[in-house]
């Protein structure tokens, strides 16, 4: 679905023109036009009614991250430390420990990624051998009162679930 | 040096030492003939064909290079179609039923597996039938976890512990899918030098419990250096990290290979002496029991030291030469008295006849070589009547008991410069934080007479000074470590063609020079 393209000519050059003080009140009137239309109503606005109107988030949308479970609810990440090393903004930090669930050796005993440092790029996700790290959260804003808010630690990233059904996110190219 | 030999690889005519298998004569010349179960400390089994390598005339059409002298005239093939094939082969057998444990094995980084399917075999597995499945995080004593399926049963573990330490604690068992590496039941791996295998073992099924998790390698600085464990000295590599927000700490020492001094290998108790450069440290300057500014307690030290009509000066053992020397310097300005006296450093039969000494202390030779006095007999008349002791970090807790100290020392008062904050450091008068041998660069002699320079590995957020510079805060004449080094050149002959950086790696021994002798 292409966009509407308008093309406007320049104008500017006739003598009323150049006298400026009409076109100003020309100008106004289509200023008070669209203020007196938008006060009475507004349904037909040219922008989003954000926040109260969301826009819709595209699957491949590059949202805030999450940590991926198994199906019991156990982290599924196996602390490879593949997103910290990838992270070209240096704001993965990962602890590891021994797993003693059978389901690996290994796992993350903490994890945090600072979204303060975050630049959103997407490579943790690529990097990860095991589908442990998404972005498809759909949280595109993130907003806090102090700087240790935007420390997500292990279990801020493991409560939240994914936006999408399996099958969409897997359309969407991950 | 041995004598030359001239043999052609791939066509090319190269020279190369003789007497030795063709996997270290090329490797020498950087032609890398890859290999799996040769070690050059544990000689050629032929287990594990990955270093088939083609001769093109004379002899059998195919030899593996680790069991086959170089010789005049050879012409190697490495990269003829059916070498490749071969070295191809060997990688996809290896890998048949390999767990591919990447992600959470400590070997990745630093994998033989790894490098040689990057280099030999870039394909995917064909395998469709199930794997073997084996046994995985086998605890084998001594430090030391084995995963059986990661292992390629190369038997390098095994030969080791019954060539070298001669203890034999490992066995292979069984045969083709089954055999595995394990210990004798109830029979862990029970030795000093036991934590060698992990470095042995080319992939990650000898993994220690130690490092196990801390960190993937690829973070790990690597910096070489000396182990400061005992008078042996091993030729290490520092393996150090500062994650982020964090001090930059130790994680591991590896040993690095050193014919002079020890080979391939170290002890266990030197690999993880590593802990007590990361723990238990004195970052304090102290005036009593009051934390004060570096400054103020130096200035307090200046003011003891003016007063005192009798100075004793200790130095331990472990301190670096140029350390010893600005140390050395600093008691002839003061006209005190200085001691070496550390008999508590030797431990009467802890050492054997391989690598780990009686002596726990790493530069006595220094002490010897400079002609710092340590007698216990000296040491404690001067004590008699001291009214100051200045301590450059030797710990009388090892050559005196608790109220053998209290009587030595009596009323004196003390300056304790110190790297860890024990109960000795706490009782003294003023306490001084320095730096400890990976903080900064140095040199020292072994108890064989081979001097090895170090050089500085970690970099604290809070950076301590070393002796030299508190000496020189203390008033000796040797104000840099330039002016340190210049003078223990005049000290030790050997040196005086060499500055610290052109020190060889493995070390001078001297031994070998007449000049080393004299002097001092
Ligand atoms: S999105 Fe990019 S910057 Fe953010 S955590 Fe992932 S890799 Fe790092
Ligand atoms: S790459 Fe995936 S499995 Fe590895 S540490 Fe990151 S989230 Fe965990
Ligand atoms: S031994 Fe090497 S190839 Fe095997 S899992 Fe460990 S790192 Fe990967
Ligand atoms: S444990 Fe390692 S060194 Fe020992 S046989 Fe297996 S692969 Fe070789
Ligand atoms: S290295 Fe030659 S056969 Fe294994």
């Amino acid at each position: 679905m292409g966009a509407k393209v308008k093309t406007i000519a320049r104008r500017g050059s006739t003598l009323q023109e150049r006298i400026f003080l009409i076109e100003i009140f020309k100008g106004m009137a289509t200023t008070f036009g669209h203020f007196w239309r938008n006060l009475l109503d507004n349904s037909k606005l040219y922008v989003r009614h954000y926040p109260e109107v969301k826009p819709e988030i595209p699957v491949r949308w590059r949202g805030r991250h999450r940590l991926t479970s198994h199906e019991d609810g156990s982290v599924k990440c196996v602390a490879c430390f593949m997103c910290q090393t990838n992270c070209p903004a240096q704001c993965i930090q990962i602890q590891a420990g021994e797993r003693l669930d059978g389901k690996a050796e290994k796992m993350p005993v903490s994890f945090n990624i600072d979204l303060l440092e975050c630049i959103y790029c997407g490579y943790c996700v690529e990097a990860c051998p095991l589908d442990a790290i998404r972005m498809d959260t759909g949280i595109y804003s993130v907003t806090g009162k102090d700087r240790e808010s935007f420390n997500m630690g292990i279990d801020d990233l493991l409560a939240k679930q994914g936006a999408f059904t399996e099958e969409d996110y897997k359309k969407g190219g991950a | 040096m041995a004598d030359k030999i001239k043999l052609f690889v791939n066509g090319e005519e190269v020279e190369v030492e003789s007497g030795k298998n063709l996997v270290d004569a090329v490797s020498a010349v950087g032609i890398e003939i890859p290999h799996l179960c040769y070690h050059p400390a544990l000689g050629a089994d032929g287990n594990c064909r990955m270093c088939l390598v083609g001769l093109e005339e004379g002899g059998p059409p195919l030899v593996p290079a680790c069991k086959t002298p170089a010789q005049e005239g050879m012409k190697v093939l490495l990269d003829a179609e059916h070498i490749r094939k071969i070295q191809h082969d060997v990688m996809e057998f290896e890998l048949i039923n390999h767990p591919i444990d990447c992600p959470v094995c400590d070997q990745a980084g630093e994998c033989k597996l790894q490098d040689y399917y990057m280099g030999y075999d870039r394909k995917d597995s064909r395998m469709t039938v199930p794997q073997v499945t084996k046994s995985k995080k086998l605890d084998f004593g001594g430090g030391v976890v084995h995963d059986q399926e990661r292992c390629i049963v190369c038997g390098r573990c095994v030969r080791f512990l019954r060539q070298i330490t001669k203890t034999g604690e490992l066995g292979i068992i069984n045969r083709t899918d089954t055999a595995r590496v394990n210990i004798f039941p109830g029979r862990p791996i029970d030795n000093r030098y036991g934590l060698n295998v992990v470095d042995l073992c080319p992939v990650g099924a000898m993994t220690s419990s130690d490092f196990r998790f801390k960190q993937r390698v690829w973070f790990l600085k690597k910096v070489p250096s000396v182990c400061h464990g005992c008078a042996k000295g091993c030729s290490i590599t520092i393996d150090h990290n500062r994650e982020k927000y964090q001090d930059d700490i130790i994680y591991r020492f590896r040993p690095r290979l050193n014919q002079q001094v020890n080979g391939y290998f170290m002890c266990n108790d030197g690999r993880l002496s590593y802990r007590r450069e990361n723990e238990g440290r004195l970052t304090q300057f102290r005036l009593g029991k009051n934390e004060r500014d570096m400054l103020d307690v130096i200035t307090g030290c200046n003011k003891e030291i003016a007063h005192s009509r009798k100075t004793v000066v200790l130095v331990s053992p472990d301190l670096s030469l140029e350390q010893m020397v600005s140390v050395k310097a600093l008691a002839e300005k003061l006209g005190a008295t200085l001691s070496g006296f550390s008999d508590g450093y030797i431990k009467t039969g802890d050492g054997d006849d391989y690598l780990i000494s009686d002596d726990k202390a790493a530069n006595r030779k220094g002490l010897e070589i400079l002609g710092i006095d340590s007698s216990r007999k000296s040491f404690e008349e001067a004590m008699a009547d001291a009214e100051l002791l200045i301590n450059f970090n030797n710990d009388l807790s090892l050559s005196y008991d608790e109220s053998g100290i209290r009587s030595l020392l009596g009323d004196t008062r003390t300056i304790a410069c110190s790297t860890h904050d024990d109960e000795l450091t706490g009782q003294a008068h003023f306490a001084l934080a320095i730096s400890s041998y990976s903080e900064y660069a140095g040199t020292v002699i072994n108890c064989d007479n081979v001097l090895q320079h170090f050089t500085k590995a970690v970099t604290k957020n809070n950076e301590l000074p070393d002796v030299c510079a508190i000496a020189a805060e203390l008033g000796s004449p040797l104000q840099n470590a330039g002016q340190a080094y210049a003078e223990l050149q005049r000290a030790i002959g050997a040196l005086s063609e060499y500055q610290p950086a052109d020190i060889p790696a493995e070390g001078l021994n001297l031994n070998d020079s007449e000049a080393a002798n004299v002097t001092a």
